[in-house]
């Protein structure tokens, strides 16, 4: 046995398998699943009306230039990382729920089938909405070609037209709801995996817990989907630029040419000094956002 | 033990049974159906024991009689797990009557899917008794001295460890477990058996070691005198293919014929590899 451990034949994945599958494991709770508790109660708070959502969208952009840091440190990173792990666990087991129907393997299954469908959903949503990548010439083609769509300071009505497509609303149901079960399930599992519940009673008793926990973030992110479809996209404008201008104009929040729907009638258009200098500022373009 | 149970009302006069053979390791696998007359009370393996004693498949032709393994026949040595139906099981305590109620039409008999096949229903359990030798499943007491009485062990403790020291190496949960993939390697030209074996520990020693190993990992690092090389069974899950190579399908507790309370043993396997990372990454 100590022959075989440690020889140069192994590959990186078998040498770490045991620190790598759970690192995937404490990724899809902190930060994965962290994360989408907060965005999607933020994204259902758009059914209270645009002021609330918008007011959210602010307080995270507040951020500003660290929130790419955040977004690839504690979001995107993480969740590659989660995803390609995923898929190589998945292609190490073989479902067999065909001869042995209990409830718990069929769990198993789901949770991989959800893994797949939220890959490949979240993959689609990032690039849909927020582009992935803060480069300019790169969310100019995006929006060109009906992705990137997503503008911070006009968050509601820029979502609510994004979202205005049969298929592109399909689509974030099955996702959302992907994700959902694959956060509700992978949380009874990972307590499993880290020796947290341990006798056959404290499991049951866990996963009444985790289903509970699921079906309140499925009403949850039901509601942002139904947020996000049922937004009047005019009038949640009005709304957004009544906002931008005051929020503007008390200091609250800079002015920017890329987080606003173009042209502006607000502040006026990309041709404005700020925003001209915000494009030096963020990314190596001169005619950006025109 | 499984009392008997009242015989059918109707019962057939003959029995329809589809068995997957093989003639060797390597084989190409092939359906044979059998029919063998219906006596009370009988299970999988006088149904086997009637095929061997007839010699002939269902269209008369005379063929090598089923090759399967039993021991006890009475479920405690784990010899003639097969396929039954498509769920694996021991044929001793498999009764043919109760099959019949399930499923009146046939009997399905597979050899087990995770292990090469030698022959039929036999396979070769060597990985599974190779994952026991991985996580040291064993009392260490050698020594040139005598050590004396072992500490005693509280009544809580024996009976938590009891249920697990009921496992007999069957390889219920390895069948059940979509995370067990079956592991069968051919002779290269010109190995010697001595590589070839080499070869195949090391194959087994980086795939998934099993429920069955980490329950007896966990009776041993319980047990007062097994503790003493707990570490060293610990190391062993945190390598390649240990507890964390397991997806909570759940199956092999399902399927245990002991009812050993395997998902137990692995969420307490989880929490002692979680310690024992912890410790290893602050103290070494």
């Amino acid at each position: 046995m100590t022959s075989a451990t440690g020889s140069p034949s192994e590959s990186f994945f078998t040498r770490h398998e045991f620190a790598i599958r759970r690192l995937h494991s404490l990724t899809g709770i902190v930060p994965l699943g962290a994360y989408m508790v907060v965005h999607l109660a933020t994204n259902a708070s758009l059914l209270n009306g645009t002021e609330t959502f918008q007011s959210l969208v602010y307080l995270i952009h507040s951020a500003g230039a660290a929130l790419p840091l955040v977004e690839w440190g504690l979001i995107f990173t993480p969740l590659l990382f989660h995803a390609i792990i995923g898929v190589w666990i998945a292609r190490t087991g073989h479902s067999n729920t065909g001869n042995y129907k209990y409830p718990s393997n069929r769990r198993y299954k789901w949770q991989r089938i959800t893994g797949l469908i939220a890959f490949v959903y979240l993959m689609m949503h990032v690039w849909h909405l927020h582009g992935w990548v803060h480069f300019s010439p790169w969310i100019k083609l995006g929006d060109q070609l009906g992705f990137a769509q997503f503008r911070a300071y006009n968050a509601a009505s820029t979502l609510a037209v994004a979202m205005n497509s049969l298929f592109w609303q399909a689509f974030y149901l099955v996702g959302v709801w992907a994700c959902i079960f694959h956060l509700a399930n992978g949380l009874w599992t990972a307590g499993i995996t880290w020796g947290l519940w341990i006798s056959a009673a404290a499991q049951r008793r866990a996963l009444r817990v985790c289903t509970a926990f699921g079906v309140v973030l499925l009403v949850v992110g039901t509601s942002a989907w139904w947020g996000a479809i049922s937004t009047d996209p005019e009038a949640a404008k009005a709304i957004e630029d009544r906002m931008y201008k005051a929020n503007v104009e008390a200091g609250l929040v800079p002015r920017s040419v890329k987080k606003r729907t173009q042209p502006d009638p607000v502040l006026g258009d990309s041709s404005g000094d700020d925003a001209a200098s915000e494009l030096i500022s963020t990314g190596p373009l001169s005619d950006a956002g025109q | 033990m499984i009392a008997p149970i009242p015989t059918k009302k109707n019962p057939p006069s003959e029995i329809r049974v589809r068995v997957l053979r093989q003639n060797g390791p390597g084989e190409e696998p092939y359906w044979e159906l059998f029919d063998v007359g219906y006596e009370r009370e009988m299970n999988v393996i006088s149904v086997l024991q009637k095929i061997a004693a007839k010699g002939k498949n269902v269209d008369g032709k005379k063929v090598a009689p089923v090759a399967w393994d039993c021991g006890c026949l009475e479920e405690v040595c784990g010899s003639c797990t097969m396929v039954i139906n498509g769920q694996v099981r021991q044929s001793c305590s498999a009764l043919v009557d109760r099959l019949l109620a399930d499923e009146p039409d046939e009997i399905v008999l597979e050899p087990m899917s995770k292990f090469p096949v030698i022959r039929d229903l036999m396979v070769d359990r060597q990985r599974l008794f190779r994952a026991l030798q991985r996580v040291k499943a064993w009392v260490p007491v050698d020594s040139y001295y005598n050590l004396g009485p072992g500490e005693r062990q509280s009544t809580k403790e024996q009976e938590r460890a009891y249920p697990l020291s009921q496992c007999m190496s069957c390889g219920c949960c390895l069948e059940a477990c979509p995370q067990y993939n079956k592991i069968e390697l051919t002779r290269n030209e010109g190995e010697t058996d001595e590589q070839f074996e080499a070869r195949k520990l090391a194959a087994f020693d980086e795939a998934f070691v099993g429920a069955h190993a980490i329950s007896q990992a966990m009776l041993f690092n319980h047990n007062p005198t097994g503790k003493a090389i707990a570490g060293e069974r610990l190391d062993a899950l945190m390598g390649p293919g240990g507890v964390s190579a397991c997806g909570n399908a759940q199956n092999c507790v399902a399927v245990c014929p002991k009812e050993i309370p395997l998902t137990t043993s692995i969420a307490r396997a989880g929490r002692a590899t979680t310690f024992a990372a912890i410790k290893k990454w602050f103290e070494t």
